[in-house]
């Protein structure tokens, strides 16, 4: 048990240029997305494009809030000295109302069941549409975003109180917080997974989407919070704060819930495959159709077997090299994922990349990485009198 | 009665010396020895030198015995022994055989955890001749050891009581094995 003091400064250097020019990048990619809706003739792609960008930024920051209300309810002391960045992350949940108005405009070119016409054809629209009609879906979704902009919220408000007051009844609190939170988490989360993704194909169903939306969410929780951990060990921060046992936890955990994607991953797959009932099938038929069985496959090499063998080993869990090669990588396929989930609704017949899928990616992505340092530079970038901090650094 | 000596036996108060000690055995370069806790001491591995586990390794072979070992059974069964039409799936099912092959590849894998550990360990074991100190069965209760094995390519009887004296030892006792 080595008791050396920690000598790291929590402040944020000031003056980094960082933080513009991710606004500059995002302000940018937005604009060329915006103007690319006016250019482009199939207005249907834009609003595609921009779900696909939007679930990925939406489905990130969610992963962060499940993160640390399950540190809170565990009373884990390994995280403390990571929290703050999930924190941040998931603080700034409330921004995703603002990127979801293009969804709701465009949801007349999204979602089938919208169409009027199509809802009289067709009796399983008819009786859906309980559930799935306009006014409905926008008030659910306005209901998600106020849980999750107050989850967030309270979560990062009542931590950096902390660091201002010292006191320790916080920590009661946001584990009290915390139990309740997990539950309405989860079930919010997969109902909008639900709206978002799974009514896009308003015929199909599967009970196991929620739970595949948040396992695909929380595996690339972990390779933000190890990028920007490694990020900050680069630029000289937190590196006797943040040690080598913390990241090697991120990255075992990492390594753990690639394996639970996987598995539920997979569960959808097979039970769906082996049932082959039409209505349920269909969803999958649709891709591994053309260019979408290469992502198929990609997926179940890039996602799930390629992280397992990289990371299986202990010592290449705390290798940073290998550690940075499989984060980009995670976060590159979980995009891929996200439009092998999205895209066959509009292009059925294989894949057609356009312009937009990447601009909107860069756009919302950069703009949540802008908002990300924005806050994370203000004030501790650890909460520094958790009571748990200092056994947090002197974990073994 | 042939007694042979079978190692230098220590005695500690607390958790905290019995780390330091360690740490000094083992840059005296010993490699036999072994600490004994009634709890699991923080740091220990380090400060003993040990190295990492070949368990994993044990394990990685078992568990891929057990990956291909299903895939062969189940491809031999569905395909060349005794092909059933099931729905007009196709009799090479791969998402179909997924289930048992890593039900399989975990069982092996455990099997392999399990009684790699047993093997590593030397176990099962009737007798140890540590259990001829009955001051050492407080080891289970409130007190720290360390013993330093006369196998070691170093030691010597003096030397090895020496050092651990110097580490700051209750009690020295020389453990015979007498069978």
């Amino acid at each position: 048990m080595k008791h050396t003091e920690t000598h790291d400064s929590y402040e944020f250097p000031s003056g980094s240029k960082v933080v513009q020019g991710l606004f500059t990048i995002s302000a940018a990619a937005i604009l060329i997305s915006i103007a690319g809706y006016f250019v482009i003739e199939d207005k249907a792609q834009f609003y595609f494009s921009w779900l696909t960008a939007f679930s990925y930024v939406a489905s990130i920051s969610l992963g962060a809030l499940a993160f640390v209300v399950i540190q809170h309810i565990t009373r884990a002391k390994w995280s403390v000295v990571v929290r703050r960045i999930p924190e941040v992350i998931g603080s700034n949940i409330w921004v995703l109302a603002i990127l979801f108005i293009p969804v709701i405009l465009g949801m007349h070119s999204l979602y089938h069941w919208t169409h009027h016409e199509a809802v009289e054809a067709d009796k399983l629209l008819q009786d859906k549409a309980p559930y799935l009609n306009v006014p409905f879906f926008v008030i659910r979704n306005v209901v998600y975003f106020l849980i999750w902009g107050f989850i967030g919220y309270f979560l990062y408000s009542k931590s950096k109180k902390q660091d201002e007051t010292a006191d320790h009844g916080i920590q009661t609190q946001l584990r009290r917080f915390s139990g309740p939170a997990i539950p309405i988490l989860g079930f919010s989360l997969a109902f909008a997974s639900f709206d978002w993704l799974m009514s896009l194909d308003p015929h199909w169903f599967s009970t196991m989407f929620g739970v595949y939306f948040f396992s695909i969410s929380f595996q690339a929780i972990f390779p933000v919070m190890i990028l920007i951990t490694l990020y900050l060990r680069g630029k000289g921060l937190l590196t006797h704060t943040i040690n080598m046992p913390h990241i090697e936890s991120l990255g075992k955990l990492f390594f753990g819930f690639t394996v639970f994607y996987a598995y539920i991953a997979f569960s959808q797959f097979m039970l769906i495959y082996y049932a082959n009932i039409p209505e349920e099938v269909l969803w999958f038929q649709h891709r591994v159709e053309g260019g979408y069985k290469f992502i198929a496959y990609a997926l179940l090499l890039g996602r799930f077997v390629l992280p397992f063998v990289l990371l299986l080993k202990k010592s290449n869990k705390s290798n940073f090299g290998i550690l940075k090669f499989t984060s980009v990588w995670i976060l590159f396929i979980h995009a891929v994922e996200l439009y092998w989930i999205i895209m066959p609704t509009h292009s059925a017949h294989g894949v057609h990349l356009s312009v937009l899928d990447f601009t909107a990616l860069i756009g919302t992505i950069t703009l949540m990485l802008a908002l990300f340092f924005q806050k994370f530079s203000k004030g501790s970038m650890v909460p520094k009198n958790d009571p748990f901090l200092s056994e947090s650094i002197h974990q073994h | 009665m042939a007694n042979k000596l079978f190692g230098i036996l220590a005695e500690y108060e607390h958790p905290g010396a019995l780390l330091k000690a360690a740490e000094k055995v083992r840059d005296a370069g010993y490699q036999k020895f072994d600490t004994y806790s009634p709890f699991p001491v923080h740091g220990m591995d380090d400060a003993m030198g040990l190295k990492n586990s070949k368990l994993g390794w044990i394990v990685l072979v078992h568990g891929l015995l057990g990956l291909t070992g299903a895939l062969t059974m189940i491809t031999f069964m569905a395909h060349f022994d005794y092909p059933v039409n099931i729905s007009g799936k196709p009799f090479l099912n791969w998402p179909a055989f997924v289930p048992v092959t890593f039900e399989l590849t975990v069982l092996l894998s455990s099997f392999g955890a399990v009684f790699g550990m047993f093997f590593l360990n030397g176990l099962p074991k009737h007798h140890h001749p540590l259990f001829n100190s009955s001051n050492f069965l407080r080891t289970t209760d409130d007190k720290f050891f360390i013993c330093i094995e006369s196998e070691d390519t170093l030691f010597t009887e003096d030397k090895a009581t020496q050092l651990l004296k110097d580490a700051g030892a209750v009690t020295i006792e020389k453990i015979y094995d007498n069978d």
